[in-house]
Order: structure tokens, then sequence, then C-alpha cells
């Protein structure tokens, strides 16, 4: 039990004490058993509060230590470092969180905000008696890193991994590598061709002896954790006849490079699908790509004039995709200016949602107002309308340059600039079980403190497959995550939490229950003093506490979790 | 120079303590490589740590960087010099760069610093306040702000006067004039160029008159207003102290704009803006925020949901461009426009106006390195030569570039920016290895 | 008239409790009489844990669970249901309305769910017992 607990709640430069009244906080606690300091801070996380807390520890002889400020999402681990410090266990330290979940979560009942960050941090208290020293287990991880999905991302950090000499599996659902942007001629800002781009990563890659390149390749489960995962990926055959080949690695970590899916408009969307003439942003720039000739030709038809039409797919009034594609008003400028260089005759028009080529890019809007190129800008809630009127196709527009009046205009060719998606297939979102965002794509930890993590320790995340980027943006994704899963590895020894099952051999009388629970199979049986009990292999543990609810005689509890330490929260949340 | 310089020796230099030099060199920490990462102003965490909250997720700017500056300054793979330049590189062979480097004096000893401020009170200098960018005064012996690392006093030399009040009363005897400028000479094998931003001075746009009136403030200095360790305890006009309930924002100010050098769009300020205007609406219920703007530019994750937000707030978006702005004998403002939706010329009238204003390069990274060594592109950013394939490579092996170095960025592209640049100088590291 | 209900949210470390974290990030407002305790998975809720709510005080229990996204896997949300429907019969047994435990699957963006779901929940608890 403690009895020397420190007590910090923070203002969070007025996030928090805006709305909680702190003092009156650290009043109603300052008495509580086994508090024998309490203070308000202005930024707990500040570097001059973390010394004040070690030095406290020290002269006050603290044996545990309690902050109330933000979600423990963002800075557990920042005051376990500071306990330690200390000289105190990780572990005896326990965080409140009065920030996320009391002063923004009621903003608007600062009474009702005071009373429940004090009742929270009454409860912290409560666990803080019971939060002993705990001890990791160390082992060995393994030093292969696998990546998932071989577009540029995914290459790049193949190939950043082996340069910090780790070996890699790089595997590929396709049979070839590249991905989209190995499809792309001219790529906007370089110029560079996507295939020659996607041709020196790889050829890049196939000289290093310590990468493992599987095209037609899946990985079809997974094992195991950070440090440790088992993954087992099929060869699809290469021809008829050849076996389906199924392998097995032990990687250290993953890191996830799926990509997007382009957005696939729905039939009768802007005409698509219903006027041949009507295409996708990737069908158009295959088509300027791949076409020779002086004049532009679709179809056996000449054209001359193109209208494009932005946002498809994103920034959806009504839709689902709210988000912004980000890569393609770029993209399809570049496209655009593109296709008038090469072809004679072309008379550009963009339908517009205002233009967002952002940074270096605005460079390419000039040059495209330069030639020539007509911008038409719609409302956000009256999108052009595409249609056809004898024989041909148009376009119709309420802009706001000329507000009221409607522009039409007649186009031979209409380009749907369609933005990114979430890949359809999820089934390696499924398989680590990867939380997604609201724009459904995989979400990161924290943008800023944890941009390439995921909540799933070991697996990092790369390009496309986290939101819409451009190449640069992914590159430098992948080349972060490809560093942070190295760290996990590079060290040779990991930590497994010790927050495991523990039984009490007194009540225990095996009944096999919490083995049959347990998703891990990290209970045995064992025989102590003549009697048959369970056993925890805590190596193998993960901590969920699937076995604690089902034993008969209530005989496990999860450490940090026990019931005597959730009753006593739960008492003093009720009030004490 | 003669100097005598002392030698150092450590694995990776990081030019830059902001953000984005910050995560770089923690990245390279980490790793177990010895760091000398070189600031030149009084404290780490650069631009980021004097900012409010930060978009899309309204978190405080200070609770990300005060840990993460914190974590730096302890970690024991970094030493720190802050007011410091490096003034010269040369890369003599593979993984062998050396590096000059002038410490400027403190007149404090920070280790001997308690921050208690007496030194502040009995100075009796006042100058304008740098860190809340000119919003108040400073003293010359002074604390740079309170979240500042490292939290110390220092003596602003060009300032003071040599009174001596503040080593009078300073209870640990930290203050010493008689610290002097020292030189050093630095080996290390591989260098990360995190140099940052500067802001657009709106001083180069006359109409708009910053510097002529008092309400017309830029929009970092809107960032001190509403930050926590704000200068004021609430929003106030410079010119009268009045709460404001008519704020405009004036974005694309020295962006977009050839007629300033800068065809570039700075890629922050239309979410910034937004951001702030969030906030004011939260700070001042009764105030109108209106944002002039040419086209809204919320492109990343969660950001055009932030800006749709911000509408659903009530904040005000007028697509139209700013042709002058004039000043009426109450100090409050007209601002004449073009309001690109009804095509017509038009004026409003507001208390306050914010200039949202750009992003422009530290063009003195490129001095840094002999003549044409390091290339930069036709904006003075530092050049990057494999944009696609490597965006972090410069035009020097060896020499990575991290953050708004290289082009305008906005928070999470700068720390992976940086993390691109530590990954390849890691790389770089091991490949040089000697065996 | 009360018109807040006294209510426990159990939430899970890695999926649920992100979710009341966002709402409260969105300012998306729920009564401030509702307590989160943070276990790592909904399928490890003691059944005499949510009794011993009721009995200290508490109108509601919320267990805001992994659902299928939980880190340990598929089992957990049948083992959650096991753990409710265990509860239920115990709640019948001593006379506690059964509705006064209610479960739904909150995922790490579930936010706004999460607050309809406790609003409703709220509304229902003062109804029947504050009315």
């Amino acid at each position: 039990m403690k009895e020397r607990i420190g007590v910090y709640i923070c203002h969070c430069g007025g996030n928090i004490s805006d709305y909680v009244d702190v003092e009156r906080v650290r009043q109603a606690v300052e008495n509580d058993r086994g508090v024998v300091l309490a203070k308000t801070t202005v930024f707990a996380c500040s570097d001059s509060n973390q010394n004040d807390m070690v030095d406290d520890i020290k002269k006050h002889n603290l044996d545990g230590v309690i902050v109330a400020s933000c979600s423990p999402k963002l800075h557990l681990a920042t005051f376990r470092s500071v306990t330690e410090r200390g000289d105190l266990n990780k572990y005896t330290y326990v965080h409140t969180n009065i920030r996320e979940q009391a002063s923004w979560a009621h903003s608007d009942d600062k009474i009702g905000a005071t009373e429940k960050a004090i009742l929270l941090v009454k409860a912290a208290i409560a666990k803080s008696r019971y939060a002993e020293p705990l001890y990791p287990n160390q082992f060995e991880a393994e030093k292969t890193i696998a990546v998932i999905g071989a577009g540029i991302s995914g290459m790049k950090a193949a190939v950043s991994l082996s340069d910090k000499n780790t070996s890699v599996i790089l595997i590929e659902k396709e049979n070839k590598v590249g991905g989209h942007t190995a499809t792309w001629g001219p790529l906007a800002m370089s110029d560079e061709k996507g295939s020659d781009l996607s041709h020196r990563i790889y050829s890049d890659l196939l000289q290093r002896d310590n990468v493992t390149v599987l095209t037609g390749s899946e990985v079809i489960s997974s094992k195991g954790s950070i440090g440790n995962f088992t993954l087992k990926v099929r060869k699809r055959a290469q021809q008829a006849g050849d076996p389906v080949e199924t392998m097995e690695f032990n990687v250290g970590s993953v890191v996830v490079a799926t990509g997007f899916d382009p957005y696939l408009p729905k039939a009768g969307e802007f005409g698509f699908s219903s006027y041949e003439n009507v295409i996708t942003l990737p069908d158009f720039k295959h088509l300027i790509d791949s076409f020779s000739g002086k004049y532009l030709e679709y179809r056996g038809k000449r054209i001359n004039r193109i209208a494009y039409i932005y946002c498809v797919g994103s920034r959806q009034v009504d839709g689902e995709n709210r988000y912004c594609s980000r890569y393609c008003c770029t993209s399809v400028i570049h496209a655009a200016i593109q296709a008038k260089k090469k072809f004679k005759e072309i008379y550009n028009f963009h339908f517009n949602r205002g233009i967002r080529t952002y940074g270096k890019q605005e460079l390419l809007y000039a040059e495209s107002l330069q030639q020539g190129d007509i911008y038409l800008q719609s409302f956000e809630d009256a999108p052009p309308q595409v249609y056809a009127e004898n024989g041909k196709t148009k376009v119709k527009i309420k802009d706001v340059l000329t507000k009221e009046k409607e522009l039409e205009i007649e186009a031979d060719l209409v380009v749907l600039v369609t933005g990114m998606v979430p890949r359809a297939d999820n089934s390696i979102g499924t398989m680590f079980k990867l939380p997604k965002g609201r724009d459904k794509f995989f979400n990161e930890v924290h943008m800023k403190l944890r941009p390439v993590e995921t909540v799933i320790d070991g697996i990092t995340i790369a390009g496309t497959c986290q939101g819409p980027k451009n190449i640069v943006e992914s590159v430098n994704s992948a080349l972060s995550a490809a560093a942070k899963s190295y760290s996990y590895i590079s060290k040779g020894m990991l930590e497994t939490e010790p927050i495991v099952a523990e039984v009490n051999t007194d009540l225990c009388a095996w009944c096999g229950k919490c083995a049959e629970a347990c998703p891990f199979d990290a209970i045995g049986q064992k025989d102590v003093n003549g009697k048959q009990v369970a056993v925890i292999n805590n190596s193998v543990c993960k901590g969920c506490g699937m076995c604690a609810p089902v034993c008969p005689p209530d005989a496990i509890n999860l450490i940090n979790y026990s019931s005597e330490e959730i009753m006593s929260m739960i008492e003093q949340l009720a009030g004490g | 120079m003669n100097e005598e310089r002392e030698v150092l020796n450590y694995d990776a230099l990081v030019v830059g303590g902001g953000i984005a030099g910050g995560e770089a060199a923690l990245n390279l920490a980490n790793t177990g490589y010895k760091v000398l990462l070189v600031e030149k102003d009084r404290s780490l965490g650069g631009k980021m740590i004097l900012l409010s909250k930060v978009f899309p997720t309204l978190d405080c700017s200070a609770c990300i960087t005060t840990p993460k500056v914190s974590e730096i300054a302890r970690h024991k793979n970094i030493t720190i010099f802050t007011e410091s330049e490096v003034t010269a590189i040369v890369k003599k062979s593979e993984n062998n760069f050396t590096a000059q480097i002038t410490k400027k004096p403190r007149y404090v000893r920070v280790e001997d610093c308690t921050a208690c401020q007496l030194c502040e009170k009995a100075c009796p200098v006042s100058v304008r306040d740098e860190y809340q960018f000119g919003l108040i005064g400073r003293k010359a012996a002074f604390i740079p702000f309170s979240i500042a690392n490292p939290k110390a006093a220092a003596i602003d030399i060009e300032n003071c006067t040599l009174c001596g009040a503040c080593e009078k009363v300073c209870p640990t005897h930290c203050i010493d004039f008689t610290m002097e400028t020292k030189y050093y000479e630095l080996h290390a094998k591989t260098v990360v160029l995190a140099t940052g931003f500067n802001l657009f001075d709106p001083l180069l746009i006359p109409r708009y008159g910053y510097g002529q009136y008092k309400n017309v403030i830029t929009s970092m200095q809107m960032e001190r207003e509403i930050a926590p360790t704000r200068p004021f305890n609430t929003i106030l006009r410079p010119g009268d102290g009045k709460v404001p309930d008519r704020i405009a924002y004036v974005l694309c100010t020295g962006s977009r704009d050839a007629t300033v050098g800068n065809p570039i769009c700075s890629q922050i300020c239309c979410m910034y803006s937004i951001k702030q205007a969030q906030l004011l609406m939260g700070a001042l219920p009764m105030a109108d925020v209106t944002i002039y703007y040419i086209n809204i530019r919320s492109f990343g994750k969660g950001f055009e949901e932030f800006y749709q937000q911000a509408k659903g707030m009530g904040v005000n978006f007028v697509k139209g461009k700013i042709g002058k702005i004039a000043e009426k004998e109450n100090g409050d403002l007209i601002l004449r426009y073009e309001d690109i939706n009804e095509g017509v010329v038009r004026e409003a009238e507001h208390d306050m106006v914010v200039l949202s204003v750009g992003v422009k390069s530290n063009p003195t990274v490129g001095k840094i390195f002999g003549r044409g060594e390091l290339k930069l592109d036709p904006f003075n950013f530092v050049a990057q030569e494999d944009l696609l394939g490597s965006p972090s490579k410069t035009s020097i092996d060896g020499v990575f570039v991290a953050g708004t170095a290289s082009a305008p960025m906005d928070i999470p592209d700068s720390i992976l920016s940086a993390g691109s640049a530590s990954s390849e100088a890691i790389s770089y590291l091991i490949q040089h290895q000697e065996l | 008239m009360k018109k807040n209900a006294k209510i426990l949210v159990f939430s899970t470390e890695k999926i649920s409790d992100p979710a009341i974290d966002m709402a409260g990030l969105l300012k998306l407002h729920y009564p401030p009489t509702v307590y989160t305790i943070t276990v790592p998975c909904s399928s490890g809720i003691k059944p005499s844990w949510i009794l011993h709510a009721y009995e200290k005080g508490f109108d509601g229990v919320f267990i805001a669970a992994d659902g299928s996204d939980c880190v340990f896997g598929e089992s957990c949300t049948e083992k959650t249901g096991n753990v409710v429907s265990i509860t239920h019969d115990k709640m019948k047994g001593t006379g506690i309305d059964p509705a006064r435990l209610r479960m739904a699957a909150i995922c790490s963006v579930c936010s706004e769910s999460f607050v309809k779901q406790i609003r409703s929940f709220n509304d229902y608890l003062i109804k029947t017992l504050h009315a």
C-alpha cells in the first residue's frame, strides 16, 4: 500500500483550468489518505515541472505519483519516465485524464467538470495505493522486417531498411512492383516518368542481398506481437500447374504500405458510364502518355476541348468522403499542361472547387493559367452538371465569378478528377486490427507525436494507406516508418508489458475455464503441493484479462486491474 | 580568425532546434548516435513552441512541444548549443565533415540559474519582446518566455546598460559579464539541416498599413494573443486595448504574389487562420470573424473537415482579394476588396485585421557551405536533388534536409520530413561505418 | 428533478477510450456525471465490478466494448456478451432493472455514437429512476 503519494494537477495552460477549478481539485484531494503532496502546475509536461517532480519524489520520499492532465495516450510515457528518473519503478505512476474527459468534454458545465475532475483524481489515488513495482520480461527481437506492399512507399521503406543492414521481406499482392506510380508517365514537380522512378528504385532493391521480394504474394495470417510476428505468406501459382507456395516468416516489425484505390465514380455520376467520353483522371493520364500523334484522339474521335471536373469522390457534401485527396489538383493541372504541350489544339476547362496547388506546386497552376487554361469555380452546394444535347457532351456550371449566370461548355472529353479512397481490400487491416480514422484510412497514434505508429505495437504505416499523399509525402512517410520499425529491433532486446494475469493458487481448483477463454494459449496446468492449479506463461500472456471473469472461484486477476483496485476506484467515483 | 577553437567530435550535426531539427536529433540519438544540436536562438522549440494550439486537432502546441524539447534536452546522446551559429561546413571526404561553430555568451550560467526572475524585476531597461512579437516589452535581463528550454535568464547585451542591478539581486550569482564568445571546430560524420523558415515581412506591402495602423497585426502576433502563455489575459487590439468584435483575416499576405517575389503558396496560412478563427469564436463568443481568401487550401488529413467545422461555427468566409486597408479615426479599419462571388468592389469595416503572413526561406543556410556547393531552389529553399525518390537528400551526399528548410510545410509534414532526413542520415552512417 | 444520471463507463485502452477522448476534443458534450474506468479489453470486465457500482450508487453502467476491432482477437465480442448476460441474470436475481446495464461496440473514432448512446442511456435512467 502506498503511503506517500504525490499528486500533480495540470492547468494545461488554460485547456484544463479554463473549465476546471484546479485549485479546488487540489484542495479536495490534498488530505486524502496517503497523499503527502498535492500541487497544481501550469504545464505538467514542461521540463521545469518534470524536474520539480523528480526533486519532489526524492525530497518527500514519495512512493507513488499521479498526474491529472491530458489523455494518457499523449503523456503516460512522459510521466512514467519522470517517475523513473526519481528512482521509482515506472509502474507506480498513475495517470488520470481530466482534459479530454473532463474540461473539454464538459466545457459547457464548469461546476460539473470540476466535480468530475475531483472524483477522477480520487479514483486515481485509490488506484495508486495498489500500484506496485513491476518488472518487464526481456526477450530477443527478430531482426527481419516485413514490408507489405511494393508501391513506391513500400519499396523505399525496404531500401531504407536494407541500408540499415536489416533483412527485409517485401510482399506484393500484384505480380508487379511499383503500384500505381509504375503505370504513370511524366510526374508533376520533376517530370520524371513514374515508370522510370519505380524502375530505378526497384533496380536498387534488386542489388541487395538482404531483401527478398515476393510478388503475387499475400500475407494470409499473422501471429505474435512486436519483436516476434509470424507471418504466413501465400504465393500464387505463376503458371498454370505450378503449386501454390505457402511460406512462413518470423519478423520483428511490419511496415504496412498497402496504398490506396482510385475513386471509381458511380454510374451516372457526372455522366460516368452514361457517356463514353467521360473518363477518370487515371484513364486520362494513361491516354495522354500512350497516345502518339499530332492530335489527341479518344475512341477514334479527335479531342480538342477537355473539361476537367474536380473533387470527384472527394470533399463530398452528401457522400461519405468528406476529406480532400490533396494530390489531384496538382496532378490534373500537370496532366492538362502535358496534353497541351504534346497535342495540337487542346483547350482546357477546369471545373474546380478552389484550386489547391499548395507550396511550390502553385507554379504549375500559374503555368497553366499562363498557357490559357480556363478555370471555372462552382459553388460548394451546386456542382457542375454533365449532360448530352444533340449528340454533344456539355458541362454546365454556375461559376462563382459570374454569380447568377450559368455557363455551358461543350467538351470532346470530360475528365473526372478522381481522388484517393482507402483500399477496398482491407484484409491486412483486419488481420492486424489496425484502427481507421474518420476518413477510413489507417490511423496513426498521434499526427504529430507518433505519426507512423499504430496502436498495434510493432506495426507502422507508410504512404497513402494512412491518407492521401503525393509521392514526396509518401516517401517521407515511408522513410519515417522504416526508421521507426528499425528502432524496434535495432537494440536487440525488447520488453514485454508486465501487465499479465495472476492466479491465486489458494482459490484455484483447476477447472480449465480460464485456459479455454485465453486466446493466446498462455494458461497451463501445474501441480502445486499436490493440487492442480492454473499457471500463466508470462511471456505469452498479452494482458487482455479474458480469463478473469470466467473463473468460478474468482481466483484470477489482471495485474493493475485487480478486483480490489477497480472496486476501490468505483467507490471513489461513486462519491466516497 | 585565429581564435582558439575547441575541437568536438560527434556522429551527427543537426543545424536548427525547432520541431524538425529536434525530431531528427531524437531519432538519431535514440538509435545510439551522438548528436550536436545547434540552435541560434535562446531556446529550443523554434516557432512551434510559440504557437497557441495546432490544427486540425486543437491540441495545445506547448503540450506537444515542451515534452519533446525536454526529452531532447535530457537525452544522453544529445548535446545542445543554444545562441550558437554554424558559420561554415566543409566536407573533407565521405563521412567526414568539419564545421565551425560560434557560441555567443548568454552572460548567465544556465546550470546555476533558477529562473527566479529577480534579475528581470531589477533590470531598468525595457525593450521590444521579440518572443511576444512586439506586443509587449521585456527587460534586458530576462527569461525568454515561460516555457523556454533552457528555462534560464539571459542578458540581451545589445540593450544592456551594464548597470549591474541584475548581478546584485541574483541569489545564485549566476550572472557573469566576463563570459566571452566561444569558437568550436566540430568533426561530424553527417549533417541534418533544419534551419526552418522566416515569416514574410508585411512592411513590404504598404497598402495593408502594417506598422502604420496599430490594429493591423500579423498572424504570429494573434497566435501569441491566444496562446496559453499569452501576454494579456484576453484578446485585445493593440491600438487602444479594446476587445475586438469584428476581426478580419487577410489570407495570402506575401504568398502567391509575384509582386513581392513570392509566387508560391505557403501551405499553412489557410489552416492556421481557420484555427485562430475557431479559437477566437471560443474566446469571444460575440465576435464576428471574417476570412478573406483566394482559395481555401485545407488539403491534409482532417483539414477539410476542420474547415467545414469552422463554417458550421459561423466563421465568415469571403472570396475576395484585399486591395487596400485604411484607418478610421477611432482606429477601426476599412478593407477595400474585390468580392469575387459578387463580382463587385466592396468595403467592409473591421476593428482588427490579422495579416496571414506567409512562409519565406531562411537564406542563411546557403551561406554555411562553400560557394555553390549546397544547391538552393529559386526561392532560396534547400534544393531537393531527387525530389520524388529521396526528398531529404541535398546536393551534398551526407547532408540531409528536414522540415521547412526545403519548402513550406505544416507541422505533421515537417515531422515526417524530419523522420525521413534522420532515416537517411542513419542509413548513411551505417553504410559508411568504419569497419 | 435530477438532470444527470450517474453512469460508470468501462472503456478499453486502445479502442473505445480514444473515441471518448475524441468526443472531448470535438467538444461533444455529455453529462459530467459519466465516469470512465479504462481496461485493456471489455471481455475482462467482471460482473462483480458492475454489481458493485450499483451497490455504491451508480444509476447505470455502460460497457464501451471493443467489438470486432478488439486487438486481442475475435472472441472478444462473444465473451463481452457473456459477461453482460451473466450480469443481467444476477441483476434480475437481486431486483435491479437489467436495462441499467448497457453495452455497445464503440470503435476508436465512434465519438458521436458514444455521445448519442450515453445521452439516450442518461434519458432512460432519469426517466426510470429519478422521474
